[in-house]
């Protein structure tokens, strides 16, 4: 299952009339013998928001980890404006200005919120715009800073999700790296998070999110893609995929 | 950069992709360990008289040595002629290393040409031997002695192209029963042993000694390193409790001072005693400790493993004769034949006693309680769940891997006469440890070759290395060699040798099937960029 | 105080509640009793020394366990930090800290000559020459070794551990072991079997003053200093500096660590760096002050070292500093009591004891269940 799926229309307006923010081309991960993205090429303009959705296994974590360097492609190339960054160290491509709220959280548990927040900030040098940030961040999730001085371990799924959006955005990121925020969250919370993306995006974020409520995601991205075992399956425009009966069918539950 | 990432790919596609492929490379590892098995017995065989009995007169002579001198005679010719085919298989060989390592081109070219030449090998060892043997036809030689090649030499060498010829020349077959032959080859060439090193009375003992017993050991660990998945740095506490137990019952201490009734007991009824005892000491320690996961539970173990030396030093409760430890151990007989310090019935004994444990460790494996070890060993809360009595199941892996090194401890006093408890450092440990990983965690076939292995290493060729470096040094003039004190550097090359493999093959020689997977597929929370050590 | 700078800080009372019902009721009573037993016991033995052989004895065995204490304190944070980081057992920890003395040794005599040469002053025996002597060791001596032995603790790492991090557990345990045997027998093979001669006497081993008829010793007052100390300078660096916090980062998860922007090889560097230089800074004193050191004194001080680490809480520091003082005492008042002969017996049921009953140590840390 490649490509061929169906594209019923010119896959977008996408004759690239500047160079993406962020790139990969045909791009294979394994993990070990098993083979989790195959030739996958994708592209993120500066300023968009665009989702990766996909069934479970599909391969979407793998893309951003990919992206953000904690599996290296076996194949292909990840350009960050057209440099390539594949070769590169995680911690060299986050302070490239990637930032990767990874799935799951992965929040260091035995350190404050605040202390959380500061590790975003960790490769960041231009102390004086930190506190603006940290206001910023708490302007965002203002339970935040309540419990700054709490252990993130200890606190709720939802407020955790919190933590782990700020801290990517802590890192004042070119482009944000969003692994399902939503995951396990009550409906009202979902809602508040993308609200909040949305707000990110408005500040001039770049964000390339994955989502499971193709719904969701579709609605508040610009363009999609649509991942199956390892491969890009369709692309387009939101509004587009939306229409498109191959993704009803499969991802909109109609 | 297209060429540098595809290097990469070519690097990582390595394992094989199906069901079909790992069956295949499992079998293909029998037939690379019979292949070097065999190797190394031609090349052992070819310079083995040089370092064993380097004499001047001709007594211990290699083919080496009939190589090096002016060709006189029909021995002389057919001794090169085994010397060519001999070079031919290890080029083979060289050639299948290389081409496996580059994924270029194909390995097990010629397979049936290279059983020929093997083939070939062997007649003309038989014929040497045969000349050499009945006929003593020493012009044959030139001006060489008859005893130029000792039987020792002929032995291996005929074993080495033995097995060649039966690698190569039955490839398929063996593919499709690989566990059976490689179960056969070793049980005929482990039987054939003592007949081949025949003149080396050291080897024997090494073998029925040191190799094993060690290999006892480390079939006893595996069961609960590999199968059960317990980290045990104190091992050597288990053989130790074996050895004590056996070596009281048969010292004439307790017969002949405390007269204990009905004393002595057949050693093949202590034996059991001994294996029972440190059985259960296994899981009085396990008992408690078995909540414990991980390194917790290896911390506990190694504290274990230095008290019971200790106390053993101290000569704890008055039985265990402090640093000098029990002496006066009867030796074991069968049928009336006393054991003696001959070490060749040792030899038969612990093959028949090895071969039996595989067995029964096999057949555990696949049995219900094998697949409640995977089951604690890959999580044991899921295992729990799923109505597996956790604690019976750990402390049944630690009672059976304490039984089996209780075996060996029986042996082990037996032979030697005195257990003492310098014998059970935790050097023990570490080196019974270093077997199984270095084999293969969790393979039984692993844990067997990788015990004769580290033994053969540490107990023969560290030992030897001053004797043989003196005779090259002799020999080829470099008297700087002969000088060399080797036993300052036995710390620093067993160091090296573990570095080096864990850095090599961390996932042993022979690693297990299902290991293999677990290894490969990583976990979930492991970041792969830092596996590689690139990030 | 507690709770904040280590490593791998307090476990959060979510996850404390689980294990409480996954561990059963056993360590739970652990939990409350042990730090009392344990205390109890020790005061027992102390009085049960006092009794027998006399205040002065008992008095003089206490400042002996505590200075011991302060030394096992100091391998101990190599223990705990390395394991903290990497989970690792380092068991070539132990050996590092003999090799420092090592290097101190030659350091030392590296810089008489230098001495020597230069100003025709004998720098000989650093320690032996009144304050000037312990000047020139504290300025001088003290952080070359330490340097040096870290730099070593660093291309340890770098060459056995770094390429095995993420590989099965046994693997670089195994090559721990390893590394253990070929510094030991590079010891072995460069200094010989006997006791590695060092400069140790001098009036820092004269008496301070005297209490109750125990002598107290410049050296015992020096090394307890400078063993809380570094204790709690290590403490301060790791809760307020940018490489304490990618320390602590590192430690609970990498990934997200790495995603930070956390070069975690520099970072898992300079926690060798720091855990060996300190363990050289307790290798210094100990061949200074106290006692020569043997090719393979490491591998039985290292053991009792984990000991004291896994007592105060694997991956806290001010725990290993607490374990290393409390095993120094045990270790001594064991040996006294039993003559001599069962105390690393003592030590090690100690360890057994605490991992059945306690396995989260004095100081409580939850230990990662990865096997
Ligand atoms: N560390 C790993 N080792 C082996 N296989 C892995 C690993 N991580 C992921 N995989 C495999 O790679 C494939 C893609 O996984 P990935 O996590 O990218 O999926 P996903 O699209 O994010 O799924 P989900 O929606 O469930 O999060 C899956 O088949 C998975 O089993
Ligand atoms: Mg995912």
């Amino acid at each position: 299952m490649t490509q061929t799926a169906a594209t019923p229309e010119p896959p977008a307006p996408e004759a690239p009339p500047a160079q993406p923010l962020l790139e990969l081309r045909d791009v294979d991960v394994l993990y070990g013998r098993v083979q989790a993205l195959r030739g996958v090429s994708l592209h993120v303009q500066s300023g968009e928001v665009v989702a990766l959705i996909g069934s479970n296994g599909a391969g979407k974590t793998t893309t951003l980890r990919a992206i953000s360097g904690l599996v290296r492609p076996a194949r292909g190339e990840v350009l960050l404006e057209g440099q390539p960054i594949h070769a590169l160290g995680a911690e060299v491509i986050a302070r490239r200005g990637v930032a990767h709220a990874p799935e799951g959280r992965r929040l260091f548990s035995r350190m404050t919120v605040r202390e959380n927040l500061e590790m975003g900030a960790f490769s960041r040098r231009d102390g004086s715009e930190l506190r603006a940030d940290y206001d910023r961040v708490y302007e965002l999730f203002p339970r935040l800073r309540e419990r700054s001085t709490q252990l993130a371990g200890s606190l709720s799924g939802g407020e955790q999700q919190m933590v782990a959006i700020g801290r990517a955005l802590m890192a004042r990121p070119r482009v944000l790296l969003l692994d399902e925020p939503s995951l396990g969250l009550a409906p009202i919370l979902v809602d508040a998070i993308f609200e909040v993306i949305r707000e990110i995006n408005a500040t001039g974020t770049t964000i390339l999110l994955i989502e499971q409520n193709a719904l969701l995601a579709l609605d508040v991205a610009r363009r999609a893609y649509v991942l199956e075992t390892g491969s890009i399956a369709l692309s387009g425009s939101a509004a587009e995929l939306q229409q498109s009966e191959a993704v009803q069918r499969a991802y909109l539950g109609m | 950069m297209p060429e540098h990432v595809s290097g990469r790919l070519a690097g990582d596609v390595d394992l094989p992709t199906t069901a079909t492929e790992t069956r295949a490379q499992e079998s293909s590892s029998v037939f690379w360990l019979l292949v070097i098995g065999g190797l190394m017995m031609l090349v052992g065989g070819w310079l083995l008289p040089w370092f064993v009995e380097p004499t001047a007169n001709g007594i211990g002579a290699s083919p080496m040595d009939v190589v090096a001198s002016p060709p006189r005679g029909v021995g002389s010719l057919l001794v090169y002629l085994m010397g060519l085919s001999m070079l031919g298989l290890l080029a083979g060989a060289a050639y299948d290393a290389v081409s496996l390592r580059l994924r270029r081109g194909q390995p097990h070219r010629w397979a049936r040409q290279r059983a020929v030449l093997a083939a070939v090998g062997m007649v003309c060892t038989v014929t040497v031997w045969y000349l050499i043997a009945k006929r003593r036809e020493e012009p044959l030689f030139g001006e060489l002695s008859p005893l130029a090649l000792t039987d020792n030499a002929v032995w291996l060498t005929l074993t080495g192209f033995a097995l060649c010829c039966l690698a190569y020349g039955f490839r398929r077959p063996i593919a499709a029963r690989s566990g059976l032959t490689l179960a056969a080859v070793a049980l005929v060439v482990g039987a054939l042993v003592p007949l081949i090193f025949r003149q080396s009375i050291e080897f024997i003992s090494w073998a029925a000694g040191a190799a094993a017993i060690y290999t006892l050991l480390a079939l006893g660990l595996n069961v609960v390193v590999g199968f059960a998945g317990l980290l045990d740095l104190g091992y050597a506490a288990f053989f130790a409790i074996g050895a004590y137990t056996c070596g009281s019952l048969a010292s004439s201490r307790h017969g002949d001072v405390l007269h204990i009734p009905f004393w002595p007991y057949p050693f093949w009824i202590i034996l059991f005693l001994g294996a029972a005892v440190a059985a259960l000491f296994g899981a009085l320690l396990g008992a408690p400790t078995l909540r414990l996961r991980g390194d917790y539970l290896a911390i506990v173990t190694l504290g274990f493993g230095e008290i019971i030396p200790d106390a053993a030093n101290n000569n704890a409760f008055g039985q265990t004769g402090g640093p000098n430890g029990i002496t006066g151990i009867h030796h074991p007989s069968l049928f009336g034949h006393d054991f003696g310090i001959d070490p060749r019935p040792y030899y038969y004994a612990l093959l028949v006693l090895i071969a039996l444990i595989i067995v029964v460790l096999r057949n555990l494996e696949r049995s219900r309680i094998g697949r409640a070890w995977v089951a604690v060993r890959e999580d044991e809360v899921a295992a729990s769940a799923t109505g597996i009595n956790t604690v019976s199941t750990k402390l049944l892996a630690f009672a059976i891997g304490a039984a089996v090194s209780g075996f060996a401890g029986a042996f082990y006093g037996a032979e030697l006469g005195i257990v003492s408890p310098d014998d059970f450092q935790f050097a023990v440990s570490v080196t019974a440890l270093s077997t199984v990983v270095l084999g293969g965690i969790g393979s039984i076939t692993g844990a067997a070759v990788g015990g004769l292995l580290i033994s053969f290493i540490i107990f023969w060729i560290l030992p030897h290395a001053q004797e043989w470096s003196m005779t090259f040094g002799n020999t080829t003039g470099f008297t700087a060699l002969s000088s060399v004190d080797y036993s300052k550097y036995v710390y620093v090359a067993y160091g090296v040798i573990l570095v080096s493999i864990m850095l090599l093959r961390p996932a042993g020689l022979i690693p297990s099937r299902a290991r293999k997977v677990e290894l490969q597929a990583g976990g979930e929370s492991e970041p792969l960029a830092a596996v590689r050590g690139r990030a | 105080m507690e709770g904040q700078g280590e490593v791998r800080a307090v476990l959060p009372p979510l996850a404390r509640r689980r294990s409480l019902l996954r561990g059963g009721g056993l360590a739970e009573l652990g939990s409350r009793a042990f730090p009392t037993v344990l205390i109890g016991a020790l005061v027992l033995m102390i009085i049960d020394v006092a009794a027998r052989s006399g205040v002065s004895v008992a008095g003089s065995q206490l400042v002996n366990g505590i200075t011991k204490g302060a030394i096992f304190a100091l391998i101990a944070v190599g223990y705990t930090m390395v394991y903290g980081i990497i989970e690792l057992i380092n068991f070539a920890h132990g050996d590092v800290f003999t090799l420092s003395a090592v290097y101190g040794k030659e350091i030392g005599r590296g810089l008489s000559w230098i001495g020597m040469s230069l100003w025709g002053v004998s720098l000989g025996s650093l320690a032996t020459r009144g304050p000037l002597g312990l000047a020139a060791v504290l300025l001088v001596l003290f952080p070359l070794t330490m340097a040096a032995t870290g730099i070593t603790g660093v291309l340890i790492e770098r060459v056995a551990y770094r390429r095995l991090r993420d590989a099965p557990r046994l693997a670089p345990l195994i090559t721990a072991v390893g590394v253990s045997f070929i510094l030991e027998g590079s010891m072995l093979v460069t200094q010989g079997s006997s006791n590695v001669r060092t400069d140790k006497e001098g009036w820092i081993r004269g008496t301070a003053f005297t209490a109750g008829g125990v002598d107290v010793h410049w050296a015992d007052i020096f090394v307890v200093g400078m063993a809380l100390l570094m204790m709690f300078a290590l403490q301060a660096f790791i809760r307020s500096t940018r490489l304490g916090k990618a320390m602590r980062a590192t430690a609970q998860d990498r990934d997200a660590a790495l995603l930070s922007g956390v070069n975690i090889n520099r970072t898992i560097a300079a926690t060798f760096f720091i855990g060996s230089a300190l363990a050289a800074a307790g290798g210094l004193i100990y061949s200074i002050f106290f006692d020569s050191v043997v090719w393979n004194l490491g591998f039985g001080f290292g053991i009792i070292a984990f000991t004291a680490a896994v007592l105060g809480g694997i991956g806290n520091i001010v725990g290993a500093g607490l374990g290393g003082f409390l095993i120094g005492l045990i270790y001594v008042f064991g040996g006294q009591i039993t003559s001599g002969q069962w105390s690393n017996s003592i030590v090690f049921a100690m360890l057994i004891v605490v991992l059945t009953f306690r396995p989260v140590g004095l100081l409580g840390m939850r230990v990662p269940d990865r096997a």
